[in-house]
């Protein structure tokens, strides 16, 4: 009896309410987050485990000198984010981004990668 | 004296639970980029909505002869307000001495009211201050198992990423550690049935820990399997030290270092410690100690993952950089 009773208040806390979300964390980006890519990418996109808030969510991409190489608005569908880039020279650039997924929870994170040889 | 049964006490958890089910969905402890786990055996620095259910552990003592002890604890962490927090937990425990008697039953409850009082996203910093208090007579006192005094302990939590080292630091960037130092008053000076004093105690401890998550999402992504991309190994140190009131008692230090892996899920967590005691009188041989824990924020992000008051459900404003 004790023992039913103390499985079943783990049941109530656990199982008694709404379907589960969660923070979304990065998954997946191309380019690869620290990675060295011969030429230069078009755009940045980013795939995160729980799906956005398209309006609450953003990207910037920079160069080494802290100028936006990012260009138009990034496109958010489900649980990948895009954003176009300008024609990249050789260097290192920063992906910071910001996003709220669909329960409100943000999260936040940044990473470079690196056009050359 | 106040006295619960298990039933009781499993009750008395989850009705306070549900009942704390109104306000705001935001985070467990994210400081920026940088997530930091529910240690076993110390305490994150930060408020959250979490449930360890359960922790388990086993060691054995560091009596003459050595007893096996087991313990089965829970505990259950609720936001009142976004920066306030509140803890309730105990412990079951079965020690068994050989050719002794078996002593098994409940250790007092253990409640904390913790404060947040910095969170640093662009250094990955987050200090927490915390009173824990030990609810003496609410456990097995007859057993030997719970104490009918109280304590208090007053705490300070401390979390650091090294997230915000230059870039040319690359893999050490992942690296992490947290604290917390602690002093603990009982309520009583004297134990009349010991015939001691009962000591002033600083307790304290740490961890350092290196995250995979980390590794792959913000300094470089090897491509490793999934499962490893989910680990963050961990090394947990706990150490207490009698300071005052102490007469007639061991000064000795006690504590653990505790190696270990914890895997993190979306929701949960699992973690697994080996329990190495400093010295004799920590324990003997190595000891075991797991938990899985619930990210209730994640779970229930509407209802009682939301602190109690304060905030709304909706975003206050749109992220810009």
């Amino acid at each position: 009896m004790r023992i039913r009773i103390i499985v079943f208040s783990f049941l109530l806390i656990a199982f008694g309410n709404v379907p589960a979300l969660a923070h979304a964390m990065l998954q997946s980006a191309t380019p690869l987050v620290g990675s060295t890519v011969a030429s230069a990418p078009r755009e940045v996109s980013l795939t995160f485990s729980q799906n956005l808030e398209s309006a609450f969510s953003s990207v910037e991409v920079t160069d080494a000198n802290g100028t936006r190489v990012d260009q138009g608005k990034p496109q958010i569908s489900g649980n990948t984010m895009r954003v176009g880039l300008k024609s990249l020279p050789q260097g290192t650039y920063r992906v910071r981004w910001r996003v709220l997924s669909v329960d409100t929870h943000k999260t936040e994170g940044s990473f470079t990668f690196r056009v050359g040889p | 004296m106040l006295r619960y049964s298990s039933c009781s006490r499993a009750f008395a958890v989850a009705l306070i639970f549900t009942a704390l089910s109104a306000g705001e969905a935001f985070a467990h402890c994210f400081v920026g980029a940088r997530f930091l786990p529910a240690t076993l055996a110390t305490d994150d620095p930060c408020v959250a909505d979490e449930l360890s259910l359960p922790t388990v552990g086993w060691s054995k003592t560091g009596d003459f002869p050595s007893a096996t002890e087991w313990d089965i604890s829970v505990d259950l962490a609720k936001r009142i307000t976004e920066d306030f927090g509140v803890s309730i937990g105990t412990t079951w425990s079965h020690i068994r001495a050989p050719g002794g008697p078996t002593m098994a039953g409940f250790g007092n409850l253990e409640t904390a009211f913790q404060y947040q009082l910095l969170k640093d996203p662009s250094h990955e910093l987050a200090l927490l201050l915390g009173l824990v208090v030990e609810w003496g007579g609410t456990g097995a006192v007859n057993s030997g198992l719970a104490d009918p005094w109280s304590t208090l302990t007053p705490t300070f939590y401390f979390g650091k990423g090294f997230g915000d080292l230059p870039d040319s630091f690359g893999w050490l960037r992942a690296f992490a550690i947290t604290g917390q130092i602690g002093y603990q008053f009982p309520t009583r000076s004297f134990d009349v049935v010991e015939g001691t004093p009962i000591p002033q105690v600083l307790v304290y401890g740490g961890s350092i820990q290196y995250s995979m998550p980390y590794l792959k999402s913000q300094v470089r992504d090897y491509q490793l399997p999934d499962f490893i991309n989910h680990l963050i190994p961990i090394v947990e140190a706990q150490f207490s030290t009698p300071v005052a009131n102490n007469f007639g008692n061991s000064a000795l230090t006690t504590g653990t270092i505790n190696p270990g892996v914890i895997w993190v899920g979306s929701y949960s967590q699992v973690g697994a410690e080996a329990v190495i005691p400093v010295n004799r009188a920590s324990g003997t041989g190595v000891g075991f100690l797991g938990q899985l824990h619930l990210y209730l924020d994640d779970i229930f992000p509407t209802t009682i993952g939301r602190p109690l008051l304060g905030g709304s459900s909706a975003p206050q404003q749109r992220l810009n950089f």
